[in-house]
């Protein structure tokens, strides 16, 4: 390559005419251009009165012959990086759907075309239709077509909305559960728990409500189990001989084996707990998510050909190195299970439990000792999910505190209202600083009243704490819910894994594969603690990337 | 078994051959009702005759119902050649229908002069290309899928259609009242009830596809006329 490569964004005339400046000097160029044709979106001004008349470019046509300059139309660039002085572009480009060597300008398309749309040229004034010229004169001609649907586009797993709530208004049910299928296998938990983004993103919002697309989707998953019609298992007659390790059993991991199965491979589930379901079996209370329901659904996922091994603590009952020789890949998703510590004095005193923990306490029936005043600290849903919890579990008080305001909370605001309804009692704008004790026992907590400051870096105003507000809430119990680390103390070191400061691996985000070859990682374990729709769409996502290394290790 | 002699059979070989075109004529020749009756799903001697016909009615009725037209006059119903009784029954219960419901023009949306003209703007609209392309497309769309494999659902197929035959019926209108004289958008609003800008929004349209010129600049509102596409092409 003796000629230096030149990249050219937008071609508008500014552009064609920078590029016809480097095409002469003897570079190779490239213009990319976002939009179907050259030239820019100059159609005169007085296009509306003098019809027909458009404004062209006179470097357009040298531009389209010079043998020095490539022309990507319809394309964006996704993402650039810079390297030893050179740059690296990935482009995306949109298909016209016109096949321009075969259109002869006749226009009929234009004339038939069923479906308006608003002219964005003409600032949304007038109609056009969806096939269309972008520039009378040069008449290159594409059907706009819209990306996904903000409901889809916002999804984590971008589960194809608008289709199965259009299958359901059809009537058709099961078909809508198939192709909430195609996706996600989670449709009767993730219908009961999810917090759906798709919701809040929902365009009918502005009219009246948004659709309900949780709950339609819980729908037609309930409509199917209580109809006791038998759900599809959809795999191929012979599995490859490859076998896949799975740790943990949660959301992520269980995804991976229903879309691995799907292709054909088998896999092999490792699961500290007595029973499958990671967060969802161990995390959400009962009341959101019933163990029989979420049973059913697991068990539907694990007679794809997903072997489950429960009891069964990688590190303790089985050596990751064990794991590694005997299996093709290993998929990690042990999720965030760890509480992370107040960091203030008194913690270790008997009456402090941790949320994540007091929660897999109440979901495995071990008996709590409910009695008095409970304390939960933190603002998430674990926080409310504690707190709901603890009211049920008979405390005579249950607080939970959280050192901004109700505005500031992060827990979705219908789980804040249900607590405020159940006669949980909020306190804001109060923060922790000491457990007081009585011979090893919790008998309250010392805290500090705080104020809104400027707000930080996550757009939230940060409290600071006002001097001398110190004051003491008597309690016998404190559930810290502040947030959860991923507990990878079976990772053995000398494995060379990457663990970043938050105690999460760090994956390639297409493949979900982490430094080493052959293991991949995805859900909380990877993302830190977020929305189990992530952890199951992840999850697909790193069984591809593992169909993907499976099938270029096997053809070597 | 004995019924009302206020209907008129039309024989056709199959409800797939139900014209939309056909049920706004018969409401502009005076009938008070239409009812198509075919053959059960899956009983079609044509595979899916019957599937378009629910189709094609569906349409017609959906665009009557749009200009104004009481959409109960319209039905489609299923019956075999050897269920008499249900005919009987069928067909008695429409006409009771439609004796509460009294001659055309007594329980529409539009007194009976204007539904005439509108009733020829529904028929033009369900005559042309547009909607008989998107129509013949249904069943494809919504059960095999369009050429990239996209397949569609019989509520976004509907949708769709119901934002074509709004978009067609203001078209028509417009074009209507610029056979008579050009006309700016302001006057053809003011005649069709519409408002200025959404009759901008269509004549817009209309002269991107080279259906419509302008005729002349009156103070400063354009006035627009027809133009032949073709005739304006073979002239150039």
């Amino acid at each position: 390559m003796s000629a230096k490569r030149v990249i050219i964004f937008g071609g508008d005339p500014a552009g064609v005419a920078a590029a016809l400046a480097q095409a002469e000097a003897g570079m190779q160029v490239t213009l990319i251009e976002p939009s179907p044709g050259l030239g820019g979106e100059r159609l005169s001004q007085t296009q509306l009165v003098v019809d027909g008349s458009a404004f062209v470019d006179p470097n357009l046509e040298a531009v389209k012959k010079h043998p020095n300059i490539r022309i990507i139309t319809n394309a964006q660039v996704e993402h650039a990086a810079a390297e030893n002085g050179s740059y690296r572009l990935r482009v995306r480009r949109n298909t016209a759907r016109v096949d321009l060597e075969k259109c002869n300008d006749c226009r009929a398309c234009m004339r038939v075309c069923p479906i308006h749309m608003y002219d964005d040229f003409n600032e949304g004034l007038g109609f056009r239709t969806a096939i269309d010229f972008f520039n009378p004169e040069t008449g290159t001609y594409n059907i706009f077509k819209e990306d996904m649907p903000v409901c889809q586009a916002t999804c984590p797993a971008n589960l194809d909305i608008r289709s199965y709530v259009g299958l359901i208004a059809d009537g058709k049910y099961e078909e809508s559960l198939a192709k909430i299928r195609e996706r996600l296998p989670f449709a009767l938990s993730i219908g009961r728990v999810c917090p759906h983004p798709c919701e809040t993103a929902c365009n009918r919002g502005y009219v009246d409500e948004p659709i309900s697309i949780c709950t339609l989707k819980r729908f037609v998953a309930d409509y199917e189990m209580n109809n006791e019609i038998p759900p599809p298992v959809d795999v191929p007659d012979e599995f490859h001989k490859e076998k896949v390790a799975l740790i943990g059993a949660g959301p992520a991991s269980l995804s991976c084996g229903y879309f691995l199965a799907k292709a054909g491979y088998r896999s092999v589930c490792f699961e500290a707990l007595p029973e499958p379901g990671g967060m969802f079996r161990y995390g959400i209370p009962e009341y959101r998510l019933s163990t029989p329901t979420l049973m059913y659904e697991i068990n539907w996922i694990l007679s794809h050909g997903i072997e489950l091994r429960c009891n069964t603590r990688v590190g303790k009952d089985i050596s990751f190195a064990d794991i590694q020789k005997e299996y093709d890949a290993i998929f990690i998703g042990v999720g965030a299970h760890t509480g992370i510590k107040l960091q203030i004095k008194g913690e270790e005193l008997e009456g402090v439990v941790d949320g994540v923990d007091f929660l897999r306490d109440v979901n495995m029936g071990k008996p709590v000792n409910a009695k008095g005043k409970v304390i939960v600290i933190g603002g998430g849903n674990v926080a409310m999910d504690a707190a709901r919890v603890s009211w049920r579990e008979g405390f005579d008080e249950v607080h939970v505190l959280y050192r901004r305001t109700k505005k500031e909370m992060p827990a979705s605001p219908w789980e804040i209202d249900a607590a405020e309804h159940e006669g949980v009692k909020f306190q804001y704008l109060v923060a922790p600083i000491e457990v007081v004790g009585k011979n090893g026992k919790m008998t309250g907590l010392k805290c500090l009243r705080m104020q809104l400051g400027e707000p930080d870096a996550s757009g939230r105003r940060r409290p600071v704490p006002i001097e001398g507000s110190e004051f003491v809430i008597e309690a016998e119990t404190l559930i810290p819910a502040i947030s959860q680390r991923p507990d990878l103390s079976f990772v053995p070191e000398e494995g060379g894994l990457n663990i970043t400061r938050w105690n999460t691996f760090h994956v390639d985000q297409q493949t979900f594969m982490t430094n080493v070859p052959g293991i991949f990682s995805a859900g909380d374990v990877e993302t830190g603690p977020d929305i189990a729709i992530r952890a199951c769409a992840n999850g697909r996502k790193a069984a591809d990337g593992i169909i993907q290394y499976l099938q270029a290790k096997g053809s070597k | 078994m004995q019924y009302t002699t206020d209907v008129r059979i039309i024989r056709l070989m199959c409800t797939g051959r139900v014209d939309p075109p056909m049920l706004a004529d018969a409401f502009m020749k005076g009938a008070d009702g239409v009812m198509v009756v075919g053959c059960h799903f899956g009983d079609c001697h044509y595979i899916t005759g019957n599937y378009q016909g629910k189709i094609k009615v569906g349409l017609a009725s959906r665009t009557l119902d749009y200009v104004g037209l009481n959409p109960r006059r319209v039905s489609f119903s299923q019956c075999s050649s050897a269920e008499g009784e249900r005919f009987v029954n069928m067909v008695s219960a429409f006409d009771q229908t439609i004796r509460e419901l009294g001659p055309l023009g007594n329980a529409e949306r539009v007194a009976l002069p204007e539904l005439k003209d509108k009733l020829a703007i529904a028929k033009t609209v369900l005559s042309r290309e547009k909607i008989r392309w998107v129509v013949g497309k249904f069943t494809e769309f919504t059960t095999t899928g369009n050429k990239y494999g996209e397949r569609f659902t019989e509520h976004e197929m509907w949708r769709t259609l119901d934002t074509i035959i709004m978009d067609e019926v203001a078209t028509y209108e417009i074009l209507r009242e610029l056979e008579n004289a050009p006309a700016s958008a302001k006057e053809m609003a003011a005649k069709l009830k519409l408002p200025p800008p959404h009759v901008l929004k269509y004549v817009l349209a209309l002269q991107r596809r080279g259906f419509v010129g302008l005729a002349e600049i009156d103070g400063t509102s354009p006035r627009y006329q027809i133009v032949d596409p073709m005739a304006k092409e073979e002239a150039a």
